[in-house]
């Protein structure tokens, strides 16, 4: 038997991934545990950090449980000529997924959706004429892909030096059944009964984007959003004391 | 898109601040809305919606698929928009398609509820012939003929308004067939079924110009806006989708206020938009 | 017809010859909007035939403007040039309006024309009379008198052009309830509160901006709905007939939103009916 353990350390095989359909829930609401075992009012562990891409002018990697995400910001840079006068700067966000991110499902909406919790928050008249370019790239999705691609580049975009009135903080709901799920994955994903997605500057305190799908009764949404609220606020705290790292870390440098 | 003067930016917004605005109404009173339904012969169902300047399409269409692995028990319901540049010179090239399929997306998440199809306006459900095998695909499509803002509330009617009007042929199913082959169908050429649209919701869009928010903006008020809240409820008051457009941020509590407007407007809409979809439905029997 | 003066006896064949003679005369000229097919007067555009003497033409319903000199016109400024403002008119060609021109700039140096949104910005109202066409068709705007200029604290709407006759005078100062009505022969009509068309002169200064009172304003929306209401039912705009419509609204206590209702619709028609034959 010890042999037999000793050569299954040595030789290595990826453990395969359990992909079952979770149950439906009816009765049994309250005795049901999440995939990964969080409380429902419990976020995933985050890692955030700044640089990842040296090329680009700002850059941040975002990892939620399994979901991966880099955001790289290029510009302020001159519009292309095509383009007519204006006075207010460009935003330009691209999501794209790698291959290997997801199975199957295509997430078209999700730059245009980028591109509306940012545009509100990016001080746009301090660029004129220029263009500033986003682009996230999804390596891993595991659930809540937009909410940490937003908060992502409002990461990469602070990194960058471009003047915003806030950090963007992203958190979304899942409810299923009754109960409501925060920060889910994608299994919970994809049998949820209703989706609630926010976007919040925390310090000003304001919400800059709102997605409901699914039937809601105002007592959940009350709840969904305090939830949402409270958990944007923690998020832009660690983001903050993210960027405060980086900063401290290259003043050490000079 | 609109160009309005100083003055006029300042004339329109003050008529909101006053409760008075530029046609007479008060902010949260529509325009007049004209329902016609069957106006496209070829389709399953259509409808036609004005709400103002606003006119509209929306149709219909049902062709037999297949369901997707996913979710064999329910049909497929695919909803498509179409600005057209002749609503608008500005909807030609990419500028319509822009808002063309953000408009789609509002709608889908409005009617088609969560993944797991919970809250949906339409029951999917009732669109399987034969699960696994057989369903119903529909394909709803909506037309902008002339646009004078509010485009997706008149949608959102226009859609109510069509599925209404939409009979979808009987279908017999053999009932025998070996699992890994398609049976045989037959569509009954006499025989139609109507829809259930109790449950469709309607979508009222709150535009926030200034300090104050209104129902049903026009293209001039729709340019002074700072954001709009769009939200679909359903006849039992319950939100069933909520989509925010416009960069600026709002307070936590006003949202919330919003949402109860916009529940207490929906009512009358409602019961508005029913009436007219009873008289158009009667108007065309009668023909 | 033309019998009718000639009490003479004309025997067949005389009559015949008369009138073939006749029809020859009468024989239409070609108009606008009209061409010669086979021998026949089609119309190519839609609209109302209209003859004067020999002249055939058509006018048509839903044309752009057709400006002549002297007309007032209400229009929207769509560009700053070097010199000049562009001026939307819903006419086929440009129109603008020279820095030049007296009234706007008694003074001309390079300093004001770095400073000509001062005076007429983007998308501003203004009002001006048509005074001469360019050598390339387009057209040259005045603004001459203190009435002419920028227009602000109110309405712009926009009807059909023909449905606006060259009758003067076309501003209108309603003195009762305060309220200044500019019926621009391009079919661009200006509703708002009086005494509000600046000198160009003064500058463009956001401050001064102050509320309309709500009773004006109800006024000012009261009829804009009227100018509406007769544009979409296709009758001409005066003044008599827009404040008739406005007091008739009024005495039958229809709430201002109300009037572009079908409801209302129908009273007015009724009302015309009843002065044209009345």
């Amino acid at each position: 038997m010890a042999a037999k353990q000793g050569a299954a350390a040595t030789t290595y095989s990826p453990k395969p991934l359990v992909r079952t359909r979770p149950p439906i829930f009816k009765d049994s609401d309250l005795d049901w545990t999440r995939p990964d075992g969080r409380g429902f009012h419990q976020c995933r562990p985050a890692l955030l950090q700044t640089g990842a891409v040296s090329s680009a002018s700002g850059s941040a990697y975002a990892e939620f449980g399994n979901t991966k995400v880099i955001v790289s910001v290029f510009g302020p840079r001159e519009s292309k000529k095509a383009m007519s006068y204006s006075d207010v700067g460009r935003l330009n966000c691209d999501v794209t997924y790698t291959t290997f991110a997801s199975t199957g499902t295509d997430h078209k909406e999700f730059s245009s959706m980028l591109h509306k919790a940012l545009e509100g928050v990016i001080m746009m008249e301090s660029f004129p004429k220029t263009t500033v370019d986003v682009f996230a790239l999804v390596l891993e999705s595991g659930g809540s892909d937009l909410p940490v691609v937003i908060s992502c580049a409002s990461l990469a975009l602070a990194d960058a030096g471009i003047m915003m009135y806030d950090l963007i903080t992203a958190v979304s709901v899942s409810c299923i059944g009754k109960s409501l799920m925060i920060d889910p994955v994608t299994e919970e994903e994809g049998c949820e009964d209703g989706s609630f997605t926010m976007t919040c500057m925390p310090s000003r305190y304001e919400i800059t984007q709102l997605t409901i799908t699914g039937e809601w009764t105002t007592p959940n949404i009350n709840e969904a959003m305090q939830l949402c609220l409270d958990a944007c606020s923690k998020l832009g705290e660690i983001m903050r004391d993210c960027l405060k790292q980086a900063a401290s870390a290259s003043e050490e440098l000079t | 898109m609109v160009g309005l003067s100083i003055s006029e930016q300042h004339f329109v917004k003050g008529g909101i601040a006053q409760d008075l605005r530029t046609d007479g109404r008060k902010r949260l009173t529509y325009r007049p809305i004209y329902v016609e339904t069957g106006v496209i012969p070829q389709a399953n169902g259509s409808a036609r919606v004005r709400i103002g300047g606003t006119d509209v399409i929306a149709s219909v269409k049902a062709e037999i698929g297949r369901p997707s692995s996913l979710q064999p028990d329910k049909g497929k319901v695919a909803v498509f928009i179409d600005c057209s540049p002749t609503a608008e010179p500005t909807f030609g090239g990419r500028g319509g398609e822009e808002l063309s399929s953000e408009l789609a997306l509002a709608l889908q998440r409005c009617l088609l509820g969560g993944k797991s199809g919970a809250g949906a306006g339409i029951n999917l459900s009732l669109l399987v012939i034969k699960e696994g095998k057989v369903c119903w695909d529909l394909y709803i499509d909506g037309l902008v003929i002339s646009s004078d803002g509010n485009l997706l509330d008149a949608l959102g009617a226009a859609i109510k308004a069509a599925l209404a009007n939409t009979a979808i042929p009987k279908v017999n199913v053999s009932t025998e067939v070996a699992d890994n082959e398609q049976p045989e169908i037959d569509i009954s050429d006499e025989e139609y079924q109507q829809f259930d649209t109790s449950g469709v919701p309607v979508i009222v869009t709150l535009t926030k110009v200034g300090t104050h928010y209104i129902a049903d903006a026009t293209a001039e008020e729709e340019s002074q806006m700072s954001s709009a809240v769009s939200i679909s409820v359903n006849r039992s008051g319950h939100i069933c989708g909520l989509t925010k457009r416009g960069g600026s941020g709002l307070d936590p509590s006003v949202i919330l206020d919003m949402i109860s407007v916009a529940k207490h407007v929906s009512e009358t809409l409602m019961n508005k938009l029913d009436s007219e979809i009873s008289a158009a439905e009667a108007c065309e029997d009668e023909s | 017809m033309v019998m009718r003066k000639l009490e003479l006896p004309l025997s067949q064949t005389q009559k015949v010859r008369f009138q073939t003679a006749i029809e020859r005369l009468q024989s239409p000229a070609e108009g606008h909007g009209t061409s010669e097919v086979d021998d026949e007067l089609l119309a190519t555009v839609c609209g109302v035939v209209v003859r004067v003497d020999k002249l055939v033409y058509v006018r048509t319903l839903r044309a752009r403007y057709k400006p002549q000199v002297g007309d007032i016109v209400v229009g929207r400024v769509i560009e700053v040039a070097q010199t000049r403002w562009r001026v939307d008119l819903n006419f086929t060609q440009d129109s603008f309006i020279n820095m030049h021109d007296d009234n706007v700039q008694k003074r001309r140096t390079s300093v004001d024309e770095l400073n000509m949104r001062n005076i007429f910005a983007e998308d501003d109202v203004v009002c001006a009379e048509v005074g001469e066409f360019h050598k390339d068709g387009s057209l040259i705007l005045r603004v001459r008198s203190q009435k002419h200029g920028k227009l602000d604290k109110g309405q712009l709407l926009k009807v059909d052009p023909y449905l606006v006759k060259r009758i003067k005078p076309q501003f209108h100062y309603i003195e009762s309830l305060g309220i200044d009505l500019i019926l621009g022969c391009n079919g661009f009509i200006w509703v708002g509160e009086h005494g509000h068309v600046r000198d160009p002169m003064t500058k463009n200064t956001r401050k001064e901006q102050s509320h309309t009172p709500l009773e004006t304003r109800q006024t000012i929306c009261r009829i804009g709905n009227a100018i509406q209401v007769l544009s979409n039912l296709g009758f001409t705009m005066t003044l008599e007939v827009i404040m008739e419509t406005f007091k008739l609204s009024n005495t039958r206590n229809i709430d201002i939103h109300d009037m572009l209702g079908s409801e209302f619709h129908v009273l007015v028609t009724e009302n015309e009916a009843e002065r044209r034959h009345g």
